[in-house]
């Protein structure tokens, strides 16, 4: 294992370049994909018992990574908990490493400067992987939309495949989220991949 | 539960000590900026106020004020002091005589602009090193991200 | 049914072998998947609430949705990591396991292979399963799995010692290393005989395992998931396999040595061993869901200073009794021992509160 000696004041110079990257490069949200909603998606080829096969697996046992930022972990851990029971899901295995994660829960309010990191996190997951959007702070900035520091909605670093709104959604909302995440998931197809 | 001082008693203190320019209030302590030092020191050797609690600034939109308060465990009491100083200024750090000015003050310099002399470590801590501007000011203008969406 | 090595079976005894190859293999895999999901929903009731119960009756598919979903995940090999190593950690880590499921025998007869040296075999064996998460640990470039692999090393030595000094405690009672003759012996079993001897396998080999408390190894609050942490993909479900077939491992080894094995009224051979295989497994359950994590100084200490000593002991007093007592009705030696056990468990105890209190905790 090489490790590479830098003074702090490098370390800092670095982590700023990046923010400032990682600004210029997100001043657009990505745009979300819609194809998931019509109802009749072309296919070339049609393998229905395989992708149903898969889109089961994969919609009964996703995994989340244990990466929340603020205030919307507190109803990420309620559902978590015994009185609404993500477990029922296939949920509670929530790992903390990226490569063995599929969802990414993006819980609370990103700043600038936590940025790179989630996108680095992001990248490290492993194919195929999906994210929700929890809360208002998560989908537009909500009531600091207008701050210095912080990101106007995590969809302008990750692509999110579901949004919950509320502040913060109640666990009830948390899961009909997942649910709404699980029917999208159903209907994928390996023959058109994400 | 912690009580503050009585803020009469302390003016008289202090007078005796460092002079005239303290102006006692309900809640707090007016002094001016360049004896901030030495009233430290005094406070912490010799009263015994050894935690330091927070430091913090305001910005009144023609001049600052830095919010001192000191806390000492043994008597279970709090201290509060207020500095008026005007915009580019430099304010003695405490950074040396408690370890938790430290972060405080990079705060306050990274948010408002204000240095801190005599700061062994004196930059931005809470946003990035590349950034423009000092946020908390009144006059800051525009945020980091311009479109509208 | 006699699955033993008679000169009867077409094809001498290769057939015999793949035959019970297979048949172990797929026992192996068969009570991985029931252990997931007993996992999942019994330390689910454990915490007041249910498992997963979408994914089939009672949640029984959770098992398979996850294997297939860990199949199909892409298969990321860090940059700088040591591809060799990488590719070959993970099955060294698995194979070892169902190396130790050949000598265990699963009814009358049926195991692959009756090894005169069998408890040595099994105490060599199963080392070699901790190189396996070593070496994964080293080989992903990441300072942090490192950290998780070494700690893994440093606990499996302190508590190979205790484990293999209990099990010489019954070979000794029963003069013979050989798994089977160690099961014809029992006909009480031998938790009651040796209960000081089962109380320290039963904790050295939880530590074997990694299972709660000393799995500090893979624990998400300290380091990432410790020596898995860079794996997706196939090799992570290797990984995780071999978790939890270590798990179904070390609940046959405590069913065999302790339990009785097959030994059981009027039910076959191989149903009492999946009944009492299940059993132990339930109480490694019971463990994970009440008891907290220890750290790894406090690991360390209960193996050397608590286990170890008490294993000696346990070792004198069974070679007191061998020697001098041989001829003992079982009616008093087996009360006489567990009082004995009980008494120099509490001394031990008291003893090591006092050292803790004397150096701080």
């Amino acid at each position: 294992m090489e490790i590479e000696s830098i003074s702090s004041a490098e370390i800092e110079h670095r982590e700023s370049d990046g923010i400032e990257v990682l600004r210029i490069a997100s001043q657009h949200p990505i745009p979300d994909p819609d194809d998931w909603l019509d109802e009749n998606i072309k296919r070339n080829v049609i393998f229905t018992t395989v992708d149903a096969a898969l889109n089961w697996a994969r919609k009964t046992s996703l995994w989340p990574v244990t990466a929340f930022t603020a205030c919307c972990t507190f109803e990420f851990i309620g559902a978590s908990s015994s009185r609404f029971d993500i477990a029922r899901f296939g949920m509670e295995v929530l790992r903390a490493s990226p490569r063995q994660a599929d969802l990414l829960v993006c819980a609370g309010t990103l700043t600038w400067k936590m940025a790179p990191q989630i996108k680095r996190l992001y990248d490290q997951m492993a194919e195929p992987k999906w994210t929700i959007a929890m809360g208002a702070c998560a989908i537009s900035g909500g009531i600091f939309h207008d701050s210095y520091s912080v990101v106007p909605g995590y969809n302008h670093i990750v692509p999110i495949d579901v949004y919950i709104p509320g502040c913060p959604p109640r666990p009830e909302t948390l899961l009909a989220g997942i649910e709404k995440l699980r029917r999208k998931i159903e209907k994928e197809s390996i023959s058109k991949p994400r | 539960m912690t009580t503050a001082v009585d803020y009469n008693d302390l003016v008289a203190l202090l007078q005796k000590q460092f002079g005239k320019g303290f102006t006692p209030a309900t809640d707090y302590v007016e002094m001016p900026a360049a004896l901030i030092a030495q009233v430290a020191e005094y406070m912490k050797n010799t009263l015994r106020f050894d935690f330091f609690d927070m430091v913090t600034a305001v910005d009144y939109s023609d001049h600052f004020e830095i919010v001192y308060r000191l806390q000492s465990i043994q008597n279970n009491s709090l201290a509060s002091f207020k500095i008026k100083c005007s915009k580019n200024t430099s304010v003695p750090s405490l950074a040396n005589l408690w370890l938790g000015a430290n972060f405080q003050e990079r705060e306050i310099y990274d948010l408002f602009g204000i240095e801190f002399t005599g700061h062994p470590n004196l930059k931005r801590i809470v946003l990035w090193d590349g950034f423009e501007g000092h946020p908390l000011c009144k006059d800051f203008k525009g945020k980091v991200y311009d479109t509208a969406n | 049914m006699n699955w033993s090595l008679s000169p009867n079976w077409p094809g001498n005894f290769w057939l015999r072998l793949l035959i019970i190859a297979v048949v172990i293999i797929a026992y192996v895999m068969a009570s991985v998947i029931m252990f997931i999901w007993m996992e999942r929903r019994v330390i689910a009731r454990f915490q007041s609430r249910l498992g997963p119960n979408r994914a089939g009756p009672f949640g029984l598919l959770q098992a398979f949705a996850d294997t297939i979903k860990i199949l199909t995940k892409e298969d990321i090999i860090p940059t700088l990591a040591d591809k060799l190593l990488f590719w070959i950690a993970p099955a060294i880590a698995f194979v070892p396991t169902l190396m130790i499921m050949a000598v265990i025998p699963l009814m009358n007869g049926l195991q692959l292979a009756d090894l005169n040296v069998g408890v040595l075999y099994i105490a060599a064996i199963s080392a070699v399963s901790a190189i396996g998460v070593f070496l994964s640990g080293m080989a992903g470039n990441n300072k942090y799995s490192l950290v998780g692999a070494i700690r893994e090393i440093a606990q499996l030595i302190s508590f190979e010692i205790p484990m293999v000094l209990a099990l010489s405690g019954l070979v000794i009672a029963c003069g013979s290393m050989s798994l089977s003759s160690i099961i014809d012996a029992q006909n009480i079993p031998f938790i009651l005989v040796q209960p000081l001897g089962f109380a320290i396998f039963m904790v050295a080999i939880l530590a074997e395992i990694n299972r709660t408390p000393f799995d500090l190894v893979e624990a998400d609050s300290e380091l990432t998931c410790g020596f898995n942490t860079e794996y997706s993909g196939m090799k992570f479900a290797l990984l995780y396999l071999t978790e939890y077939s270590e798990a179904v491992v070390g609940s046959a080894l405590i069913t065999t040595f302790f339990l009785g094995g097959w030994r059981g009224p009027w039910l076959p051979g191989i149903l009492w061993f999946i009944i009492k295989m299940f059993a132990s497994f339930m109480f490694i359950l019971w463990l994970r869901g009440t008891l907290p994590r220890l750290r790894i100084d406090q690991s360390m200490k209960l193996a050397w200073k608590g286990l170890l000593p008490l294993a000696l002991i346990n070792l004198f007093i069974i070679g007191l009794k061998t020697v001098f007592f041989p001829d003992l009705s079982r009616w008093i030696s087996v009360p006489a021992y567990i009082v004995i056990s009980v008494i120099i468990i509490m001394l031990w105890a008291i003893f090591m509160r006092k050292e803790r209190q004397s150096f701080g905790a």
